[in-house]
């Protein structure tokens, strides 16, 4: 991978190739692996090297975007040229684009030696272990590690210069056996981090008591989800109500909602690359330094998340937000999502609970209403009645069309516990939470 | 980049049970425009190699987009290392189903080359649509046109050389009505980014965006005080665009025998389509017949040979509602005693062949649409998707559309908004009492099927005519 060295003296070239042009540039090199096993063998094993090296040039407010993954020295003059030609021809954009300031970054993102050096060998081992141990039960596995490591910089013509290295961590796995199933994720920056012993020891444990799987009827029920649950609820949310661009636009849930108090004291939702769980990122993607946002604060909706463009656009500032060049138009993301934990215990969780479901995943959730963030999706691999207090039964799975809003309305009790997750743009620091609205719409037969 | 991928190649030969090496160059353009005003106009270029190979019984795959040849044998000692590292746990030698040697080119035809229309003259259709969009309670419009052009060469140590250049035409537009807590949403040609072909620019031409524009415009203020759609069970006739989607979820994805194999089951899941229900299984009325085929013309699955070197060809998934075929990998062929059918596509040289749809058809029938409708007392018309969502065996589906129509004693009447239906696969295909004829017959472009770890995004088509489905479940999203 190339040095910070190598990069200032590349902006230097580019500056030169542009001469009075304004410019932002955003470089992201990998390296990465992945092995990916079924049945508990090994099926597919891939490894990349690659380059992501976009130039925005803004010429008098007109901007074109160019993209390419080489550093050779002609095929970049090439494409710096092509840019400018566009940009020429481009119309005026009906607000003036500033560009950034030099900044300063209090935050480093997570960076394990362990991690970047781990091998395919490393990973198949580690697979091994998994395979075995599961098997030992009767059971298969099958899952995805994965490992790699990251430079992102970004610079423009106003003399930003951000650089960062970081590594990543990303494994899941579902076991089976007939009807048994359950499932794993983990995300971190920490090869050392992944436990397969005590993910085996949680797997089984999942395993064992989904058996036998019963039917319930579709209706509104108290669910207690975790944090893999609520995860991708959280997701689905960031993306679809804390938007800056929705906001403004009147198409996000919390839009003239700022100020009012729509839920319980204990819902705290923020975007915090401070957060001790998370894996931040020091700067967004025009070099703006990460920080802590609140979205929902004791219940009241703070508000969302706003990037450079938007934050130009309607006067606004800008969070920290702002996505990569060519997913612009998109507005901005939340990569650091982290739910505030409570006071309660996950087994005193269930133990206060008469009748209620548990539920360990969901499927192929999407969005239904925006407005109300109605999702829909399935339950899968560990989904249990609750009855006087105790998982009595394993569920079928079961298609649930229910609002956020109104999820999060009725959440009465929090976990201590939170755990790391992925989510769609970053890491998701998210607890156990128990519900009293939760609509289950049909069932599945299996 | 030919004598440089042999010299790889031959490098390898000796060294493996079987390799093969590709060079996918890609370039590609972008535009949107958000009422009136350009928001993002995006060229880019991507390049690289990827190799795999088979060792002792095991895969290996790398890829580096450095193509020099220093880099590209760093690499290919590499994958050798990852094979090596897979064959630690293997439940028994990967072996591939036969393939004939294949030296061969194809090229899309195209009239023209969207990639050499006046970037002006391009922005200038969105701009014109984007506008003529605002009116009333429309606030937002936005339009989008996305081009790509693709070099592949591939080279394998069995011999196949084949040289590919696939180019794609995409776009549409879409309007939001939006009023203090609600906005409705109208899509044209199709939602999620508009229809796609594998055409050049005289596709996005026919598809007439402009005159669409109004048009659509007010439906989406028509929805904003639409009453929501009904609730119960009832008879629906749906539309060639969110029947192209249903044909997705619901046959395309559970035909692939990579999932059925289990080599899905821990990210997109498995599929009801077990091996022992070939041509035992009835998936549909005998009305439905659905094929796999690539060389469907302007589909935005059509190729010339997959990226496992094998010629594009034509399957029937479902044969008068009998399901008979699956598609497939050489890999995954050989298991089942069969050739590859050739949908084994990587989304690009970074990423390894996956099995992947490619247009996958429910060929017409022999109904004109208002005999579909006419026949329906009490029903609705639902068409242009909003939300999908489908359980990891896809049984359990469940739809929404943006377009709700009722249909009373035979004739469209009122609009509904915030439609959904649900069912599960085989009752849903086995209503199916009714489909359109080749006059309504198109094929729907995909741009955006996601499958595999690390992910890839496939591009696919779906020739689909509107079709009748008997006391179906149906409802409104709050």
């Amino acid at each position: 991978m190339k040095d910070i060295t190598f990069w200032k003296n590349f902006i230097k070239k580019i500056k030169k190739e542009l001469k009075v042009l304004d410019f932002e540039m955003v470089a992201i090199e990998s390296n990465s692996g992945l092995t990916r096993f079924t049945q508990s063998y090994i099926h597919q094993n891939v490894a990349e090297k690659n380059l992501d090296l976009t130039f925005k040039v803004i010429n008098k407010d007109r901007i074109s975007t160019v993209k390419l993954n080489t550093l050779d020295e002609s095929e970049v003059k090439k494409t710096v040229k092509r840019a400018i030609e566009l940009s020429e021809i481009m119309p005026v954009l009906d607000y003036h684009y500033c560009l950034l300031e030099p900044q300063i970054y209090k935050i480093k993102s997570q960076f394990s030696e362990k991690t970047e050096n781990f091998t395919p060998l490393d990973r198949a081992q580690k697979i091994v272990q998994l395979v075995e141990r599961i098997g030992q039960k009767g059971y298969e596995s099958s899952g995805a590690l994965e490992t790699g490591i990251e430079t992102l910089i970004v610079a423009n013509s106003e003399g930003v210069f951000a650089f960062d290295r970081k590594t990543t961590v990303d494994f899941n796995t579902v076991i089976t056996k007939n009807n048994s199933t359950a499932y794993h994720s983990f995300v971190s920056s920490e090869i050392n981090h992944l436990n397969i012993k005590r993910i085996c020891d949680e797997l089984l444990n999942t395993a064992f008591r989904n058996l036998n799987q019963v039917e319930i009827q579709p209706g509104n029920y108290t669910v207690i989800l975790s944090p893999e649950a609520v995860a991708e609820i959280l997701s689905e949310t960031g993306y679809a109500g804390f938007d800056g661009k929705l906001i403004m636009e009147k198409k996000s849930f919390i839009s003239g909602k700022q100020g009012k108090k729509l839920f319980p004291e204990s819902i705290t939702i923020s975007d915090d690359p401070f957060d001790k769980l998370t894996m931040p990122i020091p700067f967004d993607f025009v070099g703006y330094p990460r920080g802590k946002v609140d979205l929902i604060k004791n219940g009241v909706i703070v508000d969302g998340v706003y990037d450079h463009l938007t934050a130009l656009k309607y006067n606004k500032n800008c969070t920290g937000n702002t996505l990569p060049p060519e997913s612009a138009s998109m507005g901005a993301a939340s990569f650091n999502i982290a739910m505030k934990q409570g006071e309660d215990q996950l087994e005193d969780m269930i133990l206060n609970t008469e009748k209620g479901v548990y539920i360990n995943r969901f499927h192929y959730v999407n969005m239904l209403n925006p407005m109300s963030i109605e999702l829909t999706g399935m339950t899968k691999d560990g989904t249990f009645l609750i009855e006087n207090g105790q998982l009595t039964k394993a569920i079928k799975n079961m298609r649930f069309n229910t609002s956020v809003v109104d999820l999060l309305k009725s959440v009465d009790m929090i976990s201590r516990e939170r755990q790391t997750k992925p989510g769609f743009v970053g890491p998701v620091v998210a607890p156990y939470i128990r519900t009293n609205h939760f609509i289950f719409s049909s069932k599945t037969n299996f | 980049m030919r004598k440089i991928l042999k010299n790889t190649l031959d490098y390898l030969e000796s060294r493996v049970d079987y390799a093969d090496i590709r060079f996918v160059d890609n370039d590609r353009e972008t535009i949107e425009v958000e009422n009136g005003i350009l928001s993002a106009y995006n060229i880019s270029n991507n390049r690289g190699v990827g190799i795999r190979v088979l060792v002792n019984g095991a895969w290996g795959f790398a890829s580096t987009n450095n193509l020099n040849k220093e880099s590209l044998l760093e690499t290919a000692e590499q994958s050798l290392k990852i094979a090596m590292a897979s064959s630690l746990i293997k439940k028994e030698d990967i072996r591939l189903a036969r393939e004939e040697r294949h030296v061969d080119s194809y090229t899309t035809p195209i009239v023209m080359d969207p990639f050499k229309v006046n970037p002006e003259k391009k922005i200038e259709l969105l701009v014109r649509a984007t506008r003529r969009m605002l009116k009333d309670k429309v606030k937002k419009s936005e339009g989008i046109l996305d081009f790509y052009k693709t070099h592949k060469l591939f080279l394998s140590t069995e011999g196949s050389e084949i040289k590919q250049t696939i180019i794609e035409s995409g776009g549409g537009i879409t309007a939001h009505a939006i009023e203090e807590g609600e906005f409705q949403t109208r899509s044209y040609p199709a939602s999620f980014g508009g229809d796609y072909a594998t055409s050049g620019y005289e596709f996005i031409e026919k598809i007439k965006l402009l005159e669409n524009a109004e048009r659509i415009a007010h439906e989406a203020n028509e929805l904003l005080v639409a009453p929501p759609c009904p609730e119960g069970s009832t008879d629906i006739v749906i539309g060639g665009s969110q029947l192209a989607l249903q044909v997705h979820e619901s046959c395309g994805h559970p035909v692939e025998l990579d999932r059925v194999l289990g080599k899905e089951l821990s990210y997109a899941g498995g599929s009801f389509l077990t091996l022992d229900k070939l041509n035992h299984f009835s998936y549909g009325s005998p009305l439905v017949n659905i094929t796999a085929d690539a060389t469907l013309p302007k589909g935005l699955g059509t190729f010339g040979f997959d990226d496992e070197g094998v010629p594009a060809g034509r399957t029937f998934l479902v044969k008068r509602g009998k399901f008979t075929g699956y598609l497939t990998s050489r890999e995954d062929a050989f298991k089942l005693g069969q050739k590859s059918n050739g949908t084994a596509r990587a989304e690009s040289w970074n990423r390894i062949p996956l099995i992947r749809m490619t247009n996958i058809n429910l060929l017409p029938g022999n109904f004109n649409l208002n005999e579909l409708i006419g026949d329906i007392k009490n029903g609705l018309f639902l068409d242009y998707n909003k939300s999908w969502s489908i359980d990891d065996k896809r049984l359990n589906f469940q739809f929404g559309t943006e377009l709700a129509r009722e249909i009373k004693n035979g004739k469209l009447g009122k609009i509904f908004k915030n439609a959904i239906y649900q069912g599960i696969t085989p009752e849903f295909w086995h209503a199916c009492d009714g489909i359109s004829n080749e006059k309504y017959w198109h094929t729907w472009g995909v741009a955006n099927c996601g499958k595999g770890q690390p992910g890839q995004t496939m591009h696919v088509g779906h020739g689909t005519s509107p079709a009748r489905f008997r006391n179906i479940k149906v409802g409104a999203s709050k």
